[in-house]
């Protein structure tokens, strides 16, 4: 034993070291230390869930925002429909009036025209009447011959012109 | 490419001073000296187990056999010492051929000095503080380059422990396993840091020029036997505890089993047998921990000194290389088996 070098108060001192460096150790290194890489570990796997949570919030915003879009591309669709339904209407309407308002012109127009024709007719026709009476006394006033009729033909034409004018 | 050219240089240069060494080495090592009639540059290494007391100096100079202590030394600064720690005079009066090469005598085995393998205990535990504790010490979250080392390192020996324990039972055993691990790992490392020490530092006979240096200061703490004793008995009181603690005093049946044989069941013989068998082998534990690595250690040790002593000065790299790995191993095998231990005390009952 004593060859061997056992001494029993150099295995008491071993042990004293080494249970005051797993003391030491324990308090200042390895409580630390696993408490710091749990903190890690922790920190990671709440980043992690952070990221899943974040990543399906936006895929359901994203499904949102899908809805969203189509809700206003349906109101966009109804809104246009309506609006060229409407305009149809309008047109429609508008060129109904035109074309009443452009009949309602015409006739006025062509019971103007009669009116003015037979105003004129009967004018003519008044007129006419005395130019014929007045041709015929001149005519059997005067002798006949071609010469004279011709003239006296135009006088009255030129009489009937002026008188017109007159 | 010409800081290449500088570092191939560099490289080469390093080269020849290496291979001009490795000669002088041989030249004035043990196996030159002979061949050329050189005198030797160091003397024979005495190789001795028991370890060599430091302090008190009453118990260095009884350990070496003098009465009177030469003067030129360490321990003639301090003869106070002498007062607080009266000389212990049973053993070792007898042996006194001072004239003897390396004549030392061990200590008897009740009697408290501190040893050189004690202080490199302490050096070694001393580092490993220092280590950790600078390593734990700011616990960023995002760790720098010297704490993420120490957290590899000390991740890598937890996981260790969850391969062998489960994550639970991993987590409770670590301090203790990774103290034996780190304990075994920086004594055995900080050995080969020591070795020019040991060498040159100590107490000794003669004076400056002719001097004889017969306790070393410094020696590696695995060398000593009560250290790797010590682990094994922190080992061996650690199993059984969780033993106890896991299974309650069911732990003992694995040793007392005579339940069957109570039953009056033949085959309870063969159960009481195993019983003792288990008893014996929980107690042989203890006895083959210390060994390995007492002789590892110490084979180590004597490499190392002798290589150094036949071939001076570079020689001995590829030895540091060898003892590096043989450190490390020790460490795990250490480590490794305290857990395969523990957890087959604390499972024991499942089967």
């Amino acid at each position: 034993m004593v060859e061997l070098g056992i001494n029993l108060p150099l295995l008491i001192a071993y042990l004293v070291t080494f249970v005051i460096l797993l003391a030491i150790l324990y308090q200042f290194a390895y409580k630390p230390l696993m408490g710091a890489m749990d903190q890690r570990s922790e920190r990671i796997q709440e980043g992690l869930s952070a990221a899943e949570r974040a990543r399906e919030e936006a895929a359901s915003s994203q499904a949102a925002i899908e809805e969203q879009l189509n809700e206003a591309r349906r109101e966009g669709q109804r809104l246009m429909d309506q609006a060229r339904e409407a305009s149809q209407r309008f047109r429609e309407s508008e060129m109904e009036r035109a074309r009443q308002e452009a009949e309602a012109f015409a006739e006025r127009a062509r019971a103007d025209i009669q009116r003015e024709r037979d105003a004129a007719l009967e004018e003519l026709r008044a007129g006419f009447g005395d130019l014929a009476i007045t041709a015929a006394e001149r005519v059997i006033r005067r002798s006949l011959d071609r010469q004279a009729h011709e003239e006296l033909i135009t006088q009255v034409l030129e009489e009937g012109e002026s008188l017109r004018r007159g | 490419m010409p800081s290449g050219a500088a570092a191939k240089r560099v490289m080469l240069l390093a080269g020849l001073v290496m291979v001009a060494l490795l000669i002088a080495g041989f030249v004035v090592g043990a196996i030159g000296s002979q061949m050329f009639g050189t005198s030797r540059f160091l003397d024979q290494p005495a190789i001795h187990l028991p370890p060599q007391p430091i302090f008190p100096f009453s118990a260095v100079k009884e350990s070496l056999g003098y009465s009177d202590y030469p003067s030129k030394d360490k321990a003639e600064a301090k003869p106070t010492a002498d007062a607080e720690h009266p000389p212990a005079s049973e053993a070792s009066g007898h042996e006194s051929g001072a004239e003897e090469e390396h004549h030392f005598t061990p200590l008897p085995v009740t009697q408290f000095a501190i040893t050189n393998t004690l202080l490199s205990a302490w050096v070694a535990s001393l580092v490993i503080i220092l280590f950790f504790v600078l390593g734990a010490r700011k616990k960023a979250m995002v760790p720098g380059r010297f704490q993420s080392v120490v957290e590899s390192i000390f991740e890598g020996v937890l996981n260790f422990a969850s391969s062998v324990l489960g994550p639970d039972m991993a987590r409770k055993a670590f301090p203790v396993v990774a103290t034996i691990f780190f304990f075994v790992l920086f004594n055995a490392w900080i050995a080969l840091f020591l070795v020019p020490l040991y060498q040159a530092v100590g107490f000794g006979s003669g004076g400056l020029w002719d001097f004889k240096l017969e306790a070393h200061l410094i020696r590696p703490a695995g060398t000593d036997v009560n250290m790797p004793l010590a682990l094994a008995l922190v080992s061996f009181v650690f199993v059984e505890y969780w033993g106890l603690r896991v299974l309650g005093l069911g732990y003992f049946k694995k040793f007392f089993a005579f339940g069957n044989l109570l039953r009056g069941r033949p085959s309870g013989l063969i159960d009481v047998f195993v019983g003792i068998l288990e008893l014996i082998s929980e107690l042989v534990r203890i006895v083959s921990f210390t060994f390995r690595l007492f002789g590892n250690m110490t084979a180590g040790e004597i490499l190392v000194v002798m290589i150094t002593f036949l071939v001076p000065f570079v020689a001995n790299i590829f030895v540091f290389g060898l003892e590096l790995l043989v450190g490390l191993i020790q460490a795990v095998i250490f480590a490794g088996l305290t857990l395969v231990f523990l957890s087959l005390a604390v499972h024991h009952e499942e089967h």
